[in-house]
């Protein structure tokens, strides 16, 4: 009896556990095909043309939902794979497998939704729904910090979208007020709030830019950022970073779109000084700082700056913004997948206690290097020239103020990320350590995400080119 | 609903007094009845602005103020905070004088500010005042505290004031599904506040025992 309990009872056990095994991998596996079904999906609109409202005009696909459509599907894919491969290496992490997927696809739906949304209270419903959708995501099991991280980003993005919620009822006031029909769908907007500059439509905009601002974790309202994007698991924070940042960007986009010819003075000012401030917390901030995933927050702040001054400086900044932006969102997910796989191997965010990432985990360390390089606006990414352009059209527009602080701003954080980074790369080991080499699949997503960014320094495809131009021209401005 | 309006200042100003007593009575209990006060006042309100809901999405909008935001958002949380055993105390903001002199002086800023939004005086001056005096006090709230509790009793002042200011304009129920939608949205965040309320208990918490030794995604 003994010995039949000896040999059922492992037999036994082992099934379970290989079934519990087959069945995390498939949900994983689940995750990664709808990730490719949305990419693919995603890439054929972008190439393909715009459609006109549909459902019942809740819905339409114009320039801006195509680029952005192509931005965050295949971000989503990469992290899906990152993943996949996540369960493979640490099979402790099964279990949770099945409540990512679920909230993961949820995000995923409504950052799409908020995309193809053409009306502002439906794309607010898909914004809030990514927000509750990603903030259980940003739970550790067990870990208070985390926990807490988690809750101040609910709280802050709940006020934040509060705010954008009652910024649009205020714009709808405001076309009240002037007399027209008040709507909320955006092919319908342009018309209503042609001439409408009141009290209502200027309190709107402020409240808009707060809440938005709020969520892109520009200033004031940003200290949930770096708190969030440090304590979430690494594949969230690059959802958040990448995905979600970039959808709240479209919404900002929207709002500019309509709102900015008749409010250029309150729009520009506004998004000029957000982004100022924000750089200068971001950048402080930089210099302090010596953990890793911290430190790229922080960038991510910065460059929220950087993006909210070239969308204010108008016209002459929109394409270089565009292209910073779409830049910025590769970026951000090689950086905080690549920061997840070095915590995962030194068990440390502590900057000072990492040296020889490239002799130690050689993709990591040219991953790390290169997303630096791209980081810091370096030839030959698509960051660098957006910088370029955004500078150049400061110039042009005679912003001497601004331009002298952004260059003094970037160097600064240019300086202290360097100096945080470059002997995490190149420094002598302090211990000896031999483990396996990454595979190439598990290394595939960020090594994508890398020829995006020198696909978009290097030479545009007409395509994608074409794309930022017509949601460059959309943005208006003087 | 904001055509032909029965008298609704006794119950704005009712409302007002809701929003301001749990600032001064401070227990999770009073915080709580405070919420469930201001959905029904609410609920009363959009009642009086149209005496005979006749589309469903007015009745879905009296639902959503009765059911959701006057039972249903203050119940969840007494619920964990009873099994919590939390202690009756609960300030919502410092209890001294100088926060009272604040949050009364906000109210006064909302009226004021609220004159110069709407310039004939009237219901629709004192319903922008009160939600104004909402969104401000909830911000208060926010600001001034730091245990979750407190801060989820600020973030659903700010919800109900917004809701306020909606049911003053002409474009609150455009569409029935978007309706619904930001009802499941208000249900789903009152379900996490629960959740969080549960994990993280009413005291603030130390963000520095967290661990990176853990394996993550």
């Amino acid at each position: 009896m003994s010995s039949f309990a000896d040999i059922v009872l492992p037999a036994v056990t082992r099934l379970g556990l290989g079934a519990r095994a087959v069945r995390a991998r498939a949900t994983a596996a689940f995750l990664v095909g709808v990730g490719f079904a949305a990419t693919t999906a995603a890439i054929l609109l972008a190439v393909g043309h715009d459609r006109a409202p549909m459902l019942g005009g809740f819905v339409r696909v114009d320039a801006t939902s195509r680029l952005f459509l192509a931005v965050i599907n295949p971000i989503f894919l990469g992290v899906s794979i990152y993943v996949w491969n996540r369960i493979s290496a640490a099979p402790s992490l099964r279990e949770s497998m099945g409540r990512f997927v679920t909230l993961a696809l949820c995000f995923l739906t409504a950052a799409n939704i908020v995309l193809v949304a053409n009306h502002l209270l439906a794309l607010w419903i898909a914004l809030e729904v990514t927000t509750l959708a990603a903030a259980p995501l940003v739970v550790r099991s067990g870990v208070r910090s985390s926990q807490l991280a988690s809750w101040r980003y609910l709280l802050f993005s709940s006020v934040g979208l509060g705010l954008v919620l009652l910024g649009f009822l205020c714009l709808g006031r405001g076309i009240e007020a002037h007399g027209h029909a008040p709507t909320f769908f955006l092919n319908q907007l342009p018309e209503a709030v042609a001439g409408v500059a009141n009290t209502w439509t200027k309190l709107g905009l402020g409240f808009v830019l707060l809440g938005l601002g709020t969520k892109l974790g520009l200033a004031p309202m940003y200290s949930w950022l770096p708190e969030t994007y440090d304590e979430a698991p690494p594949a969230v924070t690059a959802l958040l970073a990448a995905v979600q940042f970039n959808c709240v960007l479209a919404v900002l986009f929207r709002v500019v779109q309509v709102y900015r010819p008749g409010n250029a003075r309150l729009v520009n000012g506004t998004l000029v000084t957000m982004g100022i401030v924000s750089m200068i917390v971001s950048t402080l901030s930089l210099v302090a700082t010596r953990n890793l995933k911290r430190l790229v927050a922080y960038a991510s702040i910065n460059h929220a700056g950087v993006i909210a001054i070239g969308l204010g400086v108008g016209k002459a900044a929109s394409y270089g913004l565009l292209l910073y932006a779409v830049s910025n969102a590769f970026i951000k997910a090689v950086l905080f997948l690549t920061a997840g796989q070095i915590k995962a191997h030194y068990r440390t965010k502590d900057t000072r206690k990492i040296s020889g990432l490239l002799q130690h985990l050689p993709y990591s360390g040219v991953f790390l290097m290169i997303g630096t390089f791209a980081l810091l606006g370096f030839p030959p990414f698509g960051s660098f020239f957006g910088e370029l352009l955004i500078l150049s059209a400061l110039v042009s527009s005679r912003q001497v103020l601004v331009f002298s602080a952004f260059c003094t701003l970037i160097t600064m954080s240019f300086v202290a990320t360097g100096r945080t980074i470059f002997p995490m790369i190149w420094g002598e080991p302090k211990e000896e350590h031999d483990w396996p080499r990454q595979t190439f699949l598990s290394a595939s997503p960020k090594i994508a995400f890398l020829v995006v960014l020198v696909v978009l320094g290097i030479y545009i495809p007409t395509v994608v080119n074409d794309l930022l131009h017509r949601v460059a021209d959309s943005l208006g401005g003087p | 609903m904001a055509c032909g309006w029965r008298s609704v200042n006794p119950l704005l100003i009712s409302l007002l007094g809701v929003l301001l007593l749990p600032l001064f009575v401070a227990t999770w209990r009073t915080s709580l009845f405070g919420l469930a006060g201001q959905g029904f006042l609410m609920a009363w309100i959009a009642y009086r602005m149209g005496p005979q809901p006749t589309l469903l999405g007015e009745w879905v909008t009296l639902a959503d103020l009765v059911f959701v935001r006057g039972l249903w958002a203050p119940a969840a949380l007494y619920g964990i905070l009873r099994a919590q055993n939390a202690p009756a105390k609960s300030d919502v903001i410092p209890p001294n004088l100088l926060s009272w002199t604040a949050a009364l002086g906000i109210v006064v800023v909302a009226f004021s500010f609220s004159q110069v939004l709407v310039p004939e005086s009237g219901e629709e001056e004192t319903l922008i005042a009160v939600a104004g005096a909402g969104v401000l006090l909830g911000f208060f709230v926010l600001a001034t505290q730091s245990n979750p509790f407190s801060q989820m009793i600020g973030a659903l002042r700010i919800e109900n004031a917004i809701t306020l200011f909606e049911l003053g304009g002409k474009h609150h129920h455009e569409a029935l599904g978007l309706q619904l939608g930001q009802i499941a949205v208000v249900i789903v965040t009152v379900g996490l506040y629960r959740w969080y309320l549960r994990m993280l208990g009413t005291k603030p918490g130390s963000p520095a025992s967290g661990s990176t030794e853990d394996v993550t995604l």
